[in-house]
């Protein structure tokens, strides 16, 4: 048998790798395998190399060979990158060995498996070596590559192949009517940057949303486009046919408006109607809609998507002036400012891709106005000045504001009124990122109609009802946050109307519905007055509503239902009952545990608890508990994060499995309940275990604060929102005095569909009788155990929903305080004893669409 | 100006220093790494130097040498990463450089320095523009002998190091990665700053701080 005159050093990130690689060539040796060594992974068992680690190996394999054989020597293979280097190193460290040492550049496993089967023959170093070498020429033979294998020895020269020198150049003509303005532009840039290529366009930089703007490319404008970089010829390719397809928008007259980036025309236009992209039937069907037809005339008439319904008339005026004072002193830390900007701008980004799916929904252009907003947040043309500035020691809000502008400034000195809209994009987006930087409020103390690019959920929260007439944005999307809590404020609002909402001059009157989108720019006198009927018809309806607000809601047949509300503020709670509320049904205790560094204290919960029980004035307050996960991180629940947050660790298995949050909740909650008739709701229950779990929590808390037992008032109860709950609610409701359906992530979980995908939110209708089987479930184990069936979501606030859930056997709903009262109008309605065979029917469709038809024929 | 004022408590200093500027910039050199890299460099660089720092001590005295070559070796085993065998071969290199002199001039110490830098681009095989840390480590040694050159002392040639160094740093930002990790990126990797070059800058700005005669307000540096 012949002895191994070569020795092997493997060195890899990951010891795993090398001991599997190891194995592989081991598998292939006939003859004695020769001495070998790992030297992979750190000393803690992570991921890197070990340049002192290497040197042992080197010395230990060396030492096994035969010193005075000319051929010996030891052969190192490497995985890549640091293993490279520490290989490098390994050898100064190793200093002088008895054989000579030789780095392989061969790749791992193939040059490993070549090397010890060339090195078991008895082989010398420089046949092992090339052996080594080789190793990829069987892998390129089959997959015929042959003119790699013959250049192995060279890869720095076969790499650099013909597109990395020569620039790719193809000449292509912009044929769509309004040329590269804001969507295609956003569209061909985002195509661009998926390239490993270096795109431009007549010299500007295809991957920057401000430079191919700023080219002004108008129809009919032949523009040069080169590509260098490995995937040059690629990324040309796509973006000559890209431009030479109009961006699918035709190259007639087809689109003279563009729809939806501007659709408020001006009155010089003379344009009449503009169409409602989004019809009434199927969308948001919670909100009571007036329509009262308003004849056409040559003024400002304009289109957005209903977003809160109502009339609201007022002069605009806009946040847009109220920005905070910029800081102008020197930063002391650049790395803070500017991880502080780079943080701005991620949350920006993340809400502007939120908005844009959730606007593509209606079918508009809205969205590309989110896409382009998205493409400015990583334009280098607004960042690296920001940057360079932050490092030279600007604060980031200045830096970042002094971008902003000289870009905004740039485009409004361009020719093509398309381009100089976007010098509004750009200011909106510096505005969003300049909030999150400085973060405060807008201080909205203005009355009258609220123009805005977008509204943030925070900005809607603090404006103030009684002085805010409506709401219109030139962006934004119907089923926002900003949007719920607009109807849940009572405040009318449009949304989505372009960017001409800009240009209206503060000052000026507006008027709109909010239950149609329609929108109009100082009305002429007449026409105002129409509006003004239009109010009052609107307010007297809901006066009427209102008036009975404060009266139970009961059917026709004599059954009592409970409407409560959903709230998650002492303020919140005050106005559920203004409203007329019979409770709440649902209080979110997220707001107590997030945007802070430690976990709320006990004594912090009761208070809050207690306050809004005192708000609620002796009707029962149902507090939620903690209902968070890897889509709301906090600071004090470290690994949070998750690939899908939504079937994760979150709701109750976050609790039971963090009790340091639990507990204190529900002792807090236990003894607010000495007070106050209060009950315990627990999130997204899956399994009986669970159940039993948190009920011991709550009597474990119970005990703790020294209650003997637990206070009369005080219930337990769980979210039904995951269909397994659903399904075995039989073996739950014991366990619980009631059953409440989150029918949001219900409806989620059960489509498979998220509400925020725009690609999917067709899906997402609560209404589909998959979902209402699950409802009709869990009434029907319920009821035999005398437990009550709440449904807590926007489908209790759906008024063709309300007779189906009511026939199903749901007794509670619990909706924003500002459908209270349209709730209890639509029970007042209801007569079960055909709403049953109702929703018996309903059970039995296939589509929501079918099932909205049903209501709305009966 | 050109004294011998650099003894070996000042280069311990200045290690102290560099320790507590990575553990404070741990997840800033980790973003950026994550953004064109591994996402691992400020956790390596941490637990690389907070090693050293351990292995260091309170008031290291005698030659300067034994002190860079250790810090180095520490480097080389703890760090993982490729700037485990880089800044692990920069100490060493200086290390070798200084010898068994216990308190060094400006020029000295500007000896040591490029003698590490001519074994980080030995070692990593990177030429200006590769977007890495030697765009930030060149300028700033060239701003040193510059200054030394002028006049200065230890102390200012190091600040104006650190300058330069800052300097290089952002330059990287708009550069095509062409080695490392992130040249696997290609063009993708513009408009990233290397994080390389960004714990670079840190390790000039421990070492103006450590010479500087009144220690800049920075707590979290002294050990």
């Amino acid at each position: 048998m012949t002895q191994p005159r070569v020795g092997i050093v493997v060195v890899s990130h990951s010891r795993p790798l090398a001991e599997a690689a190891v194995a592989l060539a081991g598998q292939m040796v006939g003859g004695a395998a020769p001495p070998l060594e790992v030297a992979a992974g750190t000393a803690d068992g992570g991921l890197g190399t070990d340049a002192v680690a290497v040197a042992e190996a080197l010395t230990g394999v060396a030492a096994r060979l035969p010193a005075d054989d000319a051929g010996a020597g030891v052969l190192v293979l490497m995985d890549l990158g640091s293993a490279v280097l520490s290989g490098e190193l390994a050898l100064e460290l190793a200093g002088e060995l008895p054989v000579p040492v030789r780095l392989s550049a061969a790749p791992l496993v193939e040059g490993l498996v070549a090397a010890v089967v060339q090195a078991g023959t008895g082989a010398g170093l420089d046949e092992v070596a090339a052996e080594a070498g080789g190793g990829l020429a069987a892998k390129q033979g089959q997959l015929g590559d042959a003119g790699m294998a013959s250049d192995a020895g060279e890869p720095g020269e076969a790499a650099a192949g013909a597109g990395d020198k020569e620039p790719v150049v193809a000449r292509v003509t912009v044929v769509n009517p309004h040329g590269l303005h804001a969507r295609p532009t956003a569209t061909l840039v985002e195509l661009a940057r998926g390239f490993d290529a270096a795109v431009r366009l007549d010299g500007a930089d295809a991957r920057s949303f401000m430079a191919v703007a700023s080219l002004g490319a108008g129809q009919g404008r032949e523009l040069e486009v080169t590509g260098t970089g490995a995937q040059a010829a690629e990324a040309v390719e796509a973006v000559v046919s890209l431009v030479a397809s109009g961006f699918g928008e035709g190259t007639g007259e087809e689109r003279a408006g563009d729809a939806g980036e501007d659709r408020v025309e001006s009155r010089a236009e003379g344009t009449t109607e503009v169409p409602d992209e989004v019809g009434d039937e199927g969308r948001d069907g919670q909100v009571p809609q007036v329509r009262t037809p308003v004849p056409a005339s040559a003024t400002t008439r304009a289109g957005g998507l209903p977003a809160a319904p109502g009339i609201g008339i007022g002069p605009a005026w806009r946040f847009s002036d109220d920005l905070p004072p910029l800081p102008d002193e020197a930063a002391a830390d650049p790395e803070g400012e500017a991880a502080a900007l780079r943080s701005a701008l991620d949350g920006v980004r993340e809400s502007v891709r939120a908005d844009a799916r959730a606007v593509s929904a209606g079918g508009g252009g809205a969205a590309a106005v989110f896409e382009a907003h998205g493409l400015l947040l990583d334009d280098p043309a607004l960042l690296d000045p920001a940057l360079d500035a932050v490092w030279r020691g600007a604060p980031a809000a200045a830096a970042w504001w002094a971008s902003v502008d000289t870009a905004a400034a740039r485009l409004e000195g361009l020719a093509d009124p398309y381009l100089r809209a976007r010098a509004v994009d750009v200011r909106s987006v510096g505005r969003q990122v300049l909030r999150r930087l400085l973060g405060g409020s807008r201080a909205p103390r203005r009355a009258g109609v609220l123009l805005a690019d977008d509204v943030a959920p925070d900005d809607v929260a603090r404006l103030d009802p009684a002085q805010v007439t409506a709401i219109l944005t030139a962006a934004g999307s119907a089923t926002s946050h900003a949007a719920i809590l607009a109807r849940a404020a009572g405040i009318p609002m449009v949304v989505g109307a372009g960017s001409a909402v800009m240009r209206v001059a503060e000052g000026t009157v507006v008027a709109l519905d909010g239950g149609t989108g329609e929108v109009e720019v100082d009305p002429a006198a007449d026409r105002l007055a129409g509006w003004e009927r239009r109010a009052g018809a609107v307010r007297a309806g809901r006066e009427a509503v209102r008036a009975r607000a404060h009266e139970p809601a009961v059917t026709r047949d004599g059954t009592t239902v409970l409407v409560e509300a959903n709230v998650r503020s002492t303020a919140d709670a005050a106005r559920a009952r203004d409203e007329g509320a019979d409770g709440v049904g649902l209080l979110r205790t997220e707001l107590l545990f997030l945007d802070r560094t430690t976990a709320p204290t006990e004594d912090e919960q009761l208070a809050e608890y207690a306050a809004v029980a005192g708000a609620m004035a002796g009707r029962r307050v149902t507090v939620r508990t903690l209902d968070i996960g890897g889509d709301k991180p906090v600071p004090y629940v470290p690994d949070l994060a998750e690939a899908n947050p939504f079937l994760g660790v979150r709701g109750l298995r976050l609790a039971l499995a963090r009790r340091e949050l639990l507990d204190p909740q529900l002792r807090a909650v236990a003894r607010a309940a000495a007070d106050h008739p209060l009950a315990v709701m627990v999130p997204m229950v899956t399994t009986v275990d669970e159940v039993r779990a948190a009920r011991e929590a709550l009597d474990a808390a119970v005990a703790a604060v020294g209650l003997g037992a637990p206070p009369p008032g005080l219930e337990f109860g769980i979210m039904v929102e995951v269909p397994a709950a659903a399904l075995r609610a039989a073996h739950l409701a014991p366990l619980v005095d009631f059953l409440s359906i989150g029918t949001n992530d219900l409806t989620q979980y059960v489509l498979a569909a998220e509400r925020g995908n725009a690609g999917v939110a067709v899906l997402a209708d609560g209404l589909d009788p998959a979902v209402l089987r699950l409802v009709a479930e869990v009434c029907e184990a319920a009821v035999p155990h005398g437990v009550r069936v709440a449904v807590c979501g926007e489908l209790a606030a759906d008024s063709a929903a309300v007779p189906l859930l009511l026939g199903l056997g749901v007794r509670e709903l619990s909706v924003g305080a500002g459908s209270v009262a349209g709730v209890k109008d639509a029970v007042r309605g209801v007569d079960l004893a055909a709403a049953a065979p109702l929703a018996r029917d309903a059970l039995g469709l296939a589509s929501a669409t079918e099932v909205r038809a049903l209501v709305a024929d009966h | 100006m050109n004294e011998a004022t650099v003894t070996t408590a000042v280069l311990g200093a200045w290690l102290h220093r560099f320790a507590a500027a990575v553990a404070r910039h741990k997840q800033q050199l980790t973003d950026l790494d994550s953004a064109i890299g591994d996402a691992d460099h400020g956790t390596n660089m941490d637990r690389g130097m907070a090693a050293v720092a351990a292995a260091v001590g309170d008031a290291p005295s005698g030659p300067a040498g034994p002190l860079l070559k250790g810090a180095g070796m520490t480097l080389v085993s703890t760090v993982g990463g490729a700037s485990g065998p880089l800044y692990g071969t920069f100490f060493l290199r200086a290390a070798g450089a200084v010898g068994d002199a216990e308190v060094l001039d400006a020029t000295g110490l500007g000896r040591a320095l490029r003698a590490g830098l001519a074994g980080v681009q030995a070692r990593g095989k990177a030429e200006p523009g590769d977007k890495t840390m030697v765009d930030a480590l060149l300028p700033a040694l060239d701003a040193y002998d510059e200054a030394v050159a002028a006049g200065e002392g230890a102390a200012g040639a190091a600040r104006a190091a650190a300058r330069a160094a800052a300097a290089g740093r952002d330059a990287t930002t708009a550069l095509v990665a062409r080695k490392g990790r992130a040249s696997y990126l290609g063009e993708r990797s513009a408009g990233h700053t290397d994080p390389g070059a960004a714990s670079t800058v840190l390790l000039l700005e421990a070492l103006a701080d450590a010479l500087a005669e009144e220690p800049a307000d920075d707590p979290a540096g002294v050990p």
